[in-house]
């Protein structure tokens, strides 16, 4: 009988094959958005949870599969088989009353943890260390809020990121920056069609969905004291200052990639976002840096006086730079949608805000990416980055209101005659450069 | 009621060649007996040819849906492609996942019902043939107006179709936002004509899939033979009704969802536009308490016919058949009740959230009976690994495989990380290819011979059988580890540098491999038609009712209609003890009552496509086709109304000896 070969070749076949991709694939898992190498409490608790279905999972695939492919090649059909006709038993409720009990008595394990795990990873904790009076040493927070631990407001929009830091009064685009193991609160809200906040080593997703408010928590790493308690022999041999150096090189990666998981429309795949984790002491600064933004002109003007002389005589201000924001406020709009801090006359709301812009690592919501490998930026990648995305906005992110806005201000509703040229471009691009 | 038609049996045929056309009420001449082929087959009422047709259509459109899966994988082979813009990958996600549910899966499992459940149960036909005529074109209908935007995509591709004049406001002509199609992207702020195109496709669709299960259900519960009790039933034929029962249930909801978005888009109102005051939330919830149950409406006859194909080639019946068949009603029943388990990262609340995890867990319990039950029925019998047989074998290892990934969903946290990934993906590939693919392919393997009456050539089988399932091994395995890398789902491309190139260029790969292997099937298909060796009554000494009657069937199944005295009763006929094997009716003397063929279903369900394509064309602002809809409703409604007034006429068919 060759069918017994091609049946039994056939599983044989599926196994060598999956073993095969299991270890040309299966080598590395430590990625950038893998799960696999969960930031934090939220990401590990989730992680934990997946590894328990996995182990559960596979006792429970070695023991059936393993009983199937013993009945299929022990119960097989010979060659010129005159055997009687195998005895037509009807079942036994005994076996069929066992497995049900083995099944409810397995998914019990995965259960109980599971609904541990619902309540642990909904519930925004509010730790002491997490509260922004005790660990927030800078400016602007409101007033009242020292008991509460940092809420960010997270927008969604077709196709990018608002982050708003409601309590320290700021707003930033596409690149958040939270605190290195302080429990976050994220309250997330959509403007037009469903999206969904997705930092795989940190959390898994929760939507945001347009007509309503949804929240979740985060944390990147472990706290500082946690850390310390987990490796005290270590830490006694250095002091005080190198632990917390220590730590945020060990615990805290830095920079983590996030992206939009649900689907939302023409350019979904293109819709990024990375989340910086900082020090204590880095994001007050951060945060001081944000707030200032760029109250001068790249020449260390008052923004004030160039508006002056702009309105006079646009043809006293020469040079590039100054070609550059003549373009940002007048032909091409920018302002008309974004907002720089700082910047009297760049207070748009309908897209990112741009103050700065150039810290940032990537441009159009993560797609374009200029920094080198220990995280500084490349900035003539950067400079081509921006040029690229100023020009020709529609092939990096189709379906973007930077192209056509709905109120008519998009660079591609400029008149046909009078159309950005490339070196306009590129003089924008120069001045948003110096936007750091 | 009707003038019976009998005439002179001949000595060649079994039943009369000549007929004459009976007059209907209208004093019209039904197309009964009809030279033309044509005719015959557009207005025929009899289960088998509409049977043939599902399956003839849903295979077409297998195809179709796997071509564009071919290009989605192209394009994600390598990062940064540009083979295809956004848009358009958009379309073919959103088409491949509408064609494949709705247009291949669900009218491939229609065509084994109708060809199977009556000869199943012993009965002449469905209850109501001439509304099984109706929901296949229906279906037709439905499925053409859902593929309407490929057409018009296609002639404007050709330079002849441009969306100006009249047509200026159509743009999307293929749907675009996931066969989910998640509020408010559905909205006509976001998306055009394709979002419309496919609303009124769905509905249309649905009307076709009611019909159909409300008519499966009167067959099954009132159209059994003698003695064919509930519990002696082919679990097909259980599988079959558990199947249409849902079907009953679930529509409706989809049935309401898709009337308000389309309210919403048609005449403005705001069930799901938040600035109107609407919830998109709720579009979620109506298309998932329809959606889940669906998930089973596509693989309980999967299930039904494993658990056909298993004992015929272990040569013993059913471990466990009522378990098997109450872990099937209680499959269906929990469907309604684990929707949410789609929605876990949408802020239900803890409380619901671990409600729906734990029903999930629960639900996992009578599928697990289910594989209990197929490796105990093969336990101590004899495994013929003939070509049903291979495949209802791999279906249980891949369907197992899908099984647990489905339970690694279950634990809701750890679900946040696998929502929308490519976890997805892998998990409900393997289930709808591992699974149902395989389950269908044996289906076909198994019961083309009866439909068909010519046997399998060679053994290409066993190539179809490899390919496919290493082709889905190498294809889905892999998008395991790549939605848990972090790749979401519906991405038309990807950055370098995320891990993810190796993984998705083997994807790649492995669709190509999965579409030789279906590729291989068509061509076997093909060869099978083409054979020449009859595959007799009962080729694979099986066990149910279908395989006691000729191959292919006569028109009327059975000459005599069987009585039953036992599960599994061809079997038992064969083997049995002298009072389990199976009895005939007497002969009532006036022959078997055959329905009359009906132009009316045909007409009434063609009137589905203009008012499917008005509405549409009406929202995308084209004139006049307010009109052209009403005239599709017009159309629809003058159908059915001569298919009432026609009276359901019939003849008598005396079969001279017994089939």
């Amino acid at each position: 009988m060759k069918n017994i070969y091609h049946g039994i070749l056939n599983s044989f076949a599926t196994v060598v094959s999956l073993g095969i991709l299991l270890m040309v694939t299966g080598c590395d898992l430590n990625t950038r958005m893998s799960t696999f190498k969960p930031k934090g409490p939220v990401a590990q608790e989730q992680l934990d949870l997946f590894m328990l279905t996995v182990w559960v999972t596979l006792g429970i695939f070695i023991a059936v599969g393993g009983t199937y492919l013993y009945v299929v090649i022990r119960f097989r059909e010979r060659p010129n088989d005159t055997r009687p006709l195998p005895k037509q038993g009807h079942g036994n409720p005994l076996i069929e009353i066992g497995l049900i009990g083995i099944s409810i008595l397995l998914l019990v394990i995965i259960a109980v943890p599971t609904l541990k795990g619902i309540w642990y990873t909904q519930t925004t904790p509010n730790e002491p260390a997490s509260r922004l009076g005790n660990w927030y040493t800078g400016e602007g927070l409101s007033e009242g809020e020292d008991e509460n631990i940092l809420t960010i407001k997270v927008f969604g929009y077709q196709w990018w990121w608002a982050f708003e830091y409601p309590q320290l009064g700021i707003t930033t685009a596409n690149e958040m920056v939270i605190p290195a193991g302080k429990a976050v609160h994220l309250e997330l809200r959509s403007v037009d069609v469903i999206h969904s906040f997705w930092l795989p080593r940190i959390a898994g997703k929760v939507d945001l969905i347009p007509g309503r408010t949804n929240s979740m928590w985060i944390q990147a790493g472990n706290s500082f004291d946690r850390w310390q308690k987990e490796r005290q022999d270590s830490i006694d041999s250095i002091n005080a200052t190198t632990a917390y150096e220590t730590y945020l090189r060990d615990e805290i990666d830095g920079y983590y990639y996030g992206q939009c998981a649900e689907y939302c429309g023409d350019s979904h795949a293109r819709m990024l976002f990375r989340a910086s984790v900082v020090s204590d002491q880095g994001f007050a600064d951060w945060v001081a840096d944000h707030k200032e933004g760029n109250p001068t002109t790249p020449e260390g003007d008052n923004w004030n006086d160039w508006y002056a002389t702009y309105d006079k005589d646009p043809d006293l201000l020469v040079g590039e730079l100054n070609e550059g924001i003549k373009l940002f406020v007048g032909k091409a709009q920018c302002n008309s949608c974004h907002a720089i801090n700082g910047n009297p006359r760049a207070a748009g709301v309908g897209g990112p805000d741009l103050t700065n812009l150039a810290q940032r690592l990537s441009l159009a919501a993560g797609w374009l990416n200029h920094h080198n490998e220990d995280g500084s930026i490349d900035e003539s990648k950067q400079l081509e980055n921006l040029t690229k995305w100023i020009h020709d906005p529609n092939s990096v992110k189709p379906g973007n209101l930077m192209w056509i806005a709905r109120d008519g201000r998009g660079i591609g509703q400029l008149p046909q005659e009078d159309q950005l040229t490339i070196e306009e471009s590129r003089k924008i691009s120069l001045f948003l450069q110096t936007l750091k | 009621m009707s003038s019976t038609v009998t005439a002179t049996p001949t000595t060649q045929s079994e039943h009369p060649v000549v007929l004459s056309p009976e007059r209907s009420k209208l004093g019209l001449l039904r197309p009964d007996h009809g030279k033309s082929v044509i005719i015959d087959w557009l207005t025929t009422v009899d289960h088998k040819k509409i049977g043939i047709m599902y399956g003839a259509i849903a295979l077409f459109f297998l195809l179709v849906g796997g071509l564009e899966a071919l290009i989605i994988r192209t394009q994600l082979a390598v990062p940064e492609n540009d083979l295809i813009s956004a848009q358009r990958y958009n379309q073919l996600f959103t088409m491949h996942g509408t064609t494949m549910i709705f247009l291949a899966v669900m009218p491939l499992n229609a065509a084994f019902f109708n060809f199977l459940v009556p000869l199943q149960i012993g009965a002449r036909d469905v209850a109501f043939p001439r509304i099984n005529s109706f929901s296949l074109w229906a279906f037709v209908a439905g499925a053409l107006v859902i593929n309407f935007g490929w057409i018009l995509q296609a002639l404007e591709a050709m330079g002849l179709f441009s969306a100006s004049g009249p047509t200026e406001g159509m743009n999307d002509f293929v749907p675009a936002m996931g066969w989910f199609g998640y509020a408010p992207i559905t909205g006509i702020k976001f998306t055009g004509a394709g979002t419309d195109f496919w609303i009124m496709g769905l509905q249309i669709l649905g009307i076709a899939s009611l019909t159909a299960a409300m008519n499966f259900t009167v067959t099954i519960v009132n159209m059994r033979a003698p003695g064919m009790k509930m519990m002696r039933m082919p679990v097909f034929t259980w599988m079959t009704l558990v199947t249409s029962l849902l079907i009953v249930f679930a529509f409706p909801a989809i049935t309401v969802a898709l009337g308000e978005l389309m309210f919403d888009r048609l005449f403005g109102t705001n069930f799901f536009v938040t600035a109107g005051g609407g919830q998109p939330i709720l579009w979620q919830h109506l298309f998932w308490i329809f959606g889940h149950p669906e998930v089973y409406i596509l693989v309980l006859p999967a299930m039904g016919i494993i658990s056909e194909v298993l004992p015929t080639f272990a040569k013993k019946p059913l471990f466990g058949y009522p378990i098997v068949v109450f872990s099937g009603a209680v499959i269906g029943f929990l469907g309604f009740a684990v929707w949410s388990h789609h929605m876990f990262t949408t802020g239900l609340g803890k409380v619901a959230t671990a409600a729906f995890s734990l029903l999930t867990m629960a639900i996992a319990v009578p599928t697990g009976v289910k594989i209990f039950n197929w490796v105990g029925t093969l336990w101590g019998g004899r495994v013929r690994f003939s070509p049903p047989m291979i495949f209802a074998l791999g279906f249980v290892w891949m369907f197992m495989m899908g099984g647990f990934s489905g339970i690694m969903h279950s634990s809701a946290p750890a679900d946040a990380q696998q929502q929308d990934s490519y976890f997805v993906i892998a998990h409900f590939h393997y289930v709808a290819i591992g699974g149902i693919f395989l389950a269908v392919v044996s289906g076909i393997y198994f019961w083309l011979p009866k439909m068909i009456g010519k046997m399998w050539k060679g053994n290409l089988s066993t190539w179809v059988a490899i390919f496919s399932t290493v082709g889905l091994n190498v294809t889905f395995f892999p998008m395991h580890f790549l939605g848990l890398l972090g790749m979401p789902r519906r991405t038309h491309t990807y950055l370098e540098g995320f891990g993810w190139e190796t993984y998705n260029l083997v994807c790649t790969i492995g669709a190509y491999i999965l579409a030789f292997g279906i590729l291989l099937l068509v061509v076997d298909i093909i060869r099978c038609f083409r054979s020449g060796e009859p595959a007799g009554n009962d080729p694979w000494d099986a066990r149910t009712l279908e395989w006691k009657t000729t191959s292919p069937p006569q028109v009327y199944n059975f000459g005599k209609t069987p009585i039953i005295h036992a599960r599994d009763a061809l079997w038992e006929d064969k083997y049995g003890p002298e009072n389990r094997k199976c009895g005939e009716q007497a002969e009532d003397g006036h022959g078997i009552h055959m329905p009359s063929q009906s132009w009316w279903p045909l007409l009434a369900s063609a009137g589905f496509i203009p008012l499917g394509l008005g509405l549409s064309l009406m929202q995308a602002g084209v004139p006049f086709m307010g009109y052209f809809a009403i005239f599709g409703l017009c159309l629809c409604t003058v159908g059915i109304a001569l298919w009432a007034i026609e009276g359901p006429g019939g003849y008598h068919l005396h079969p001279k000896k017994d089939a």
